[in-house]
């Protein structure tokens, strides 16, 4: 762990009171700002982390290994550990492999618009499905009485533990990848690719030592956010990983719910939290180092024929056609049975399991949504803030700002769930039960794409623009509102748009902090899945993805609407995902 | 005396880049008159734009004062001063029709809509945009870009207009067309402008008073006339202007007149433009335009220096003659071209004659 995020006091406040005092004069709007974000980190941040590495490293007082030494001491945690990182390195590498064949089917092939439309399109499906989806589905088609099992007759198959779990995993993640190659793909210059031919390389050793070269930071990037992703998950290896196939999250997660064992799920969560980390620290110097791409519009147009072996393009095809055909096949069975009486047993039709969700599930539906909503309006407006103060001011500490207000973007859910229980359980602050601590859960977590993407587009806005208000005689405050806010404006609602996906579909952090007043409807669909009532688990999940799909329409309608008028890029909306 | 529209006192401006202080601007001091369109020329990196962007206030002198109408300016903030500034990329609110534009600082000031509406037609009218009010930014040519934030600056009536290289983002016709659109502007509204270049054409066309500067401090103040005919240093020599520059072993001084030894035994003498900073018995630096250079044949005469020609190049309204003069170095000369006139070819031996009265002495 690194030392400095223990500290709790802003180094702002460390520097000597001289320099302190001219930030109050020179920029007291400035200061103010410092304070309540440096406050607020403190409490939702750094207390839970201070916490947690508490309650693993500190017995009776003392610094002691003791607790960390007794959870490896049991081999079963020590295998969680192996399979974690093997089962990130498997999905990291199938999901990045099949990202890139879609990638290059989006990218370097002349299929008809149509199909690759449909083919981007059914990629966004996982992404924007709760963490379920695809571990419901797989149990439904390859799980006991699996439709998919049945119809080739493999009825004694398990996949319950690495494969189920492998397979839920990569289907669900590929498409980070997927849009991380996309991005790198379509800014190569087209060019490139006509020279290579024009110079007589055959067309396999111009994909050999043009296209794939320039593709190696994204395919690195890809890698490593997968890998992320895998190790933090904790949906899917609970549902489909099993006795056999213990990994951290789950580990931790049983410890906690199941053993009543604080100091336990600590342990484990530290062990998954240094790996997390090291990986997210790889990846963020990996994408630092890229230089980005402009697009100046002085290329070449790109010749119309396809550039890929003829037989690469085939096995594209056949990959990218299967996969979407299966996604498809998966999805299809969660609707379909939601409207079935009983699973694989009864299959007449009926509206039951809706009428259920519609006035049990109720609650939950209407609780999400309004943490979803508060979260997203409070974590946009945290992320405009400190996004513009960490890419237009000047003060010390700029660089530990920037990191400590994404770290809990960069750790498991799972570890900052168990982290804010142990914070936030007793006095002095004393949320547990409340919507705060769903809130504030979500709203430190995956704020951090906001504050990027605002970061992002803040770079691309002249500074010349805000000097020239300033100039116009507008004061700042007004220059800010004027100016800058409309210009930012779609980062902002990108950043929201995924804020809100994520509020409506995340459980690993939430599972823990749920309760009898403020329930979500991923807890729900968990709760179903653990009593076996399959058709009511998809019923909940085809009412969230439909929320969700409402949802993302209206952002995307409304960035759309903001951009129309001046034209500004919009940000990539998934660079990581987390569960 | 009435008042500067604009002064400066020992300007200095300190940066800190990676641990090491530098000087980007030093000591510079200026008054200037209102009305008046002084340029600020200089090569790239010689701290004019930081100059301009102190009086603007978009950064704090480290030491100096700055007066502006005579009231202390020093540490105000920029929208409180009273200058127009216009960038070299215009910086237009790109999600802004033209019109919000230009009454962008109107508004901020809080003026009523019916005087907007008026002002506004009557500034976009004066740069020659009078229907394009309801276009955006990204709809509009460079050329139209660069009016409208001349507009949107002009409409505020600025006590300042400041200028950040303003045409260099345009090609080369529309940037000698908008120098003179801008001049009669300036002239028309009376208003002071300061105006960053590095293109001396610019400077020379435009300006009242040129300010050079070279490595953050002022090496020269004066009309382009003065400049070009009397200028202070060799690099204010160079800078505006083409110039020969021949290093000469100094005779004799006598008052503002200077003497070198020229090969073949006899004497040159011209004027000095700061006289006590040569010394006899050392080399002065003899500056010389090349339009002052004559060329002809071959003779053994005092005010003649022989000389190669290397090469001839026709450029239409004159000859330009690449000279060597042996162990003074080379030098180049401008023929006006007459048609039916002799022209020197390359190898020819020639003798150049060196116009005395408009050559003169520096410190070397």
């Amino acid at each position: 762990m690194p030392s400095n995020i223990t500290i709790e006091q802003p180094p702002a406040m460390n520097s000597s009171k001289a320099q302190r005092a001219s930030l109050i004069r020179k920029d007291p709007a400035l200061f103010s700002a410092l304070i309540a974000i440096w406050l607020s980190l403190a409490i939702f941040i750094f207390l839970p982390l201070v916490r947690l590495l508490a309650a693993t490293f500190i017995v009776n007082g003392t610094l002691s290994f003791a607790n960390l030494s007794k959870i490896l001491s049991k081999a079963y945690n020590v295998r969680a550990f192996y399979n974690s990182l093997i089962l990130a390195m498997a999905v990291s590498a199938a999901g990045t492999l099949i990202g890139y064949l879609f990638a290059l089917a989006i990218t370097r092939t002349n299929w008809p618009k149509p199909l690759k439309w449909l083919l981007s399109a059914i990629t966004i499906l996982p992404l924007i499905s709760p963490p379920f989806t695809s571990s419901i589905s797989l149990t439904l088609a390859l799980g006991p009485n699996g439709m998919l099992l049945k119809a080739l007759g493999l009825g004694q198959l398990n996949f319950y533990g690495f494969w189920g779990t492998w397979i839920s995993e990569t289907l669900t993640y590929f498409p980070v990848a997927f849009m991380v190659l996309t991005a790198i793909l379509t800014t190569m210059d087209a060019n490139l690719d006509d020279a290579a031919l024009s110079l007589g390389a055959s067309r396999w050793r111009m994909f050999g030592t043009v296209t794939v070269p320039l593709s190696m930071p994204g395919i690195a990037n890809a890698i490593l956010l997968l890998f992320g992703s895998s190790l933090a998950d904790f949906a899917t290896p609970l549902i489909l990983g099993g006795h056999t196939f213990p990994v951290l999250p789950t580990q931790a997660y049983l410890q906690i719910t199941g053993l009543y064992d604080l100091k336990g799920g600590s342990g484990l969560s530290f062990l998954l939290l240094v790996p997390a980390l090291l990986v997210y620290l790889f990846q963020r110097s990996l994408v630092g180092k890229r230089s980005y791409v402009t697009i100046t519009g002085k290329t070449g147009a790109r010749s119309q024929f396809s550039h890929l072996p003829h037989a690469l393009e085939i096995a594209v095809g056949a990959v990218s056609i299967f996969i979407s055909a299966f996604i498809l096949y998966l999805y299809f069975i969660i609707l379909w049975g939601s409207f079935v009486k009983i699973w694989s047993v009864n299959n007449t039709f009926t509206l039951d399991h809706f009428i259920y969700v519609f006035s049990h599930g109720r609650k939950a539906i209407t609780d999400t949504l309004k943490i979803a909503v508060v979260s997203t309006v409070v974590g946009s407006l945290l992320a405009v803030v400190i996004g513009y103060v960490i890419q237009r001011k000047k003060f010390a500490g700029r660089r530990v700002l920037e990191f400590s207000s994404m770290l809990n973007y960069a750790l498991p859910g799972t570890v900052v769930g168990i982290a804010y229980i142990l914070a936030f359980n007793e006095k002095p602050i004393l949320l547990t039960g409340t919507m705060t601590i769903l809130v504030a859960a979500y709203v430190f977590r995956y704020y951090a794409t906001g504050i990027r993407s605002v970061i992002a587009s803040l770079q691309q806005v002249d500074p010349a623009l805000e000097e020239a208000s300033l100039s116009l005689g507008a004061s700042s405050t007004r220059t800010f509102f004027n100016v800058t806010v409309p210009l930012i404006i779609p980062a902002v609602l990108a950043g929201m748009r995924y804020l809100f996906i994520h509020c409506m579909t995340a459980i690993s952090a939430t599972i823990f902090l749920v309760s009898v007043r403020w329930t979500l409807l991923t807890t729900r669909i968990l709760e179903s899945m653990t009593e076996l009532q399959f058709s009511q688990a998809s019923a909940f999940s085809i009412v969230l993805i439909v929320l969700v799909f409402i949802a993302d329409a209206l952002m995307l309608w409304l960035m759309r609407l903001s951009t129309r008028k001046f034209g500004t890029t919009q940000e990539t909306l998934y660079d990581n995902t987390g569960a | 005396m009435t008042t500067p529209a604009l002064e400066l006192v020992d300007v200095t401006k300190i940066f800190q880049k990676d641990k090491e202080k530098v000087k980007a601007v030093d000591s510079v001091s200026l008054s200037v008159s209102k009305g008046e369109m002084v340029i600020f020329l200089g090569p790239s990196g010689c701290g004019k734009t930081t100059t301009l962007r102190m009086i603007a206030g978009f950064e704090l002198p480290t030491s100096g004062r700055i007066t502006i109408d005579g009231a202390e300016m020093t540490n105000v903030p920029v929208n409180k001063r009273g200058i127009g500034f216009v960038f070299q990329n215009y910086a237009l609110f790109p999600h802004m029709s033209v019109f919000n534009n230009v009454a962008y600082g109107l508004r901020s000031r809080g003026e009523s809509d019916s005087i907007i509406q008026g002002k506004v037609k009557d500034a976009l009218a004066l740069v020659g945009l009078a229907n394009a009010g309801n276009r955006y930014p990204n709809q509009l040519s460079g050329g139209e870009q660069q009016r409208v934030a001349l507009a949107r600056v002009l409409v505020m009536e600025p006590k300042l207009l400041l200028m950040d290289e303003p045409l260099s983002n345009l090609d080369a016709k529309l940037r000698i067309y908008m120098r003179t659109e801008i001049r009669r502007i300036q002239k028309k509204l009376g208003i002071t402008c300061l105006y960053v270049t590095h293109d001396q054409a610019e400077a020379l066309t435009m300006a009242d008073r040129i300010m050079v500067m070279n490595k953050g401090r002022v090496e020269q103040v004066g009309a382009p006339y003065d400049l070009y005919s009397q200028p202070q240093s060799l690099f204010v020599a160079d800078f505006i202007g083409q110039a020969n520059i021949l290093k000469v072993p100094v005779t004799g001084i006598h008052g503002e007149t200077v003497q070198a030894a020229m090969p073949g035994g006899w004497v040159l003498s011209a004027r000095a433009t700061i006289p006590e900073r040569i010394e006899p018995g050392k080399n002065a630096s003899l500056v010389i335009r090349p339009e002052n250079v004559l060329v002809v044949s071959k003779a053994q005469k005092e005010g003649h220096l022989p000389a190669r020609v290397m090469s001839a190049i026709f450029m239409g309204s004159h000859i330009e003659y690449h000279l060597d003069l042996g162990n003074m170095g080379s030098l180049i000369a401008f023929s006006s071209f007459k048609p039916g006139m002799h022209i020197f070819n390359e190898d020819d031996e020639v003798s150049v004659v060196l116009d005395s009265a408009v050559s003169m002495f520096l410190p070397a």
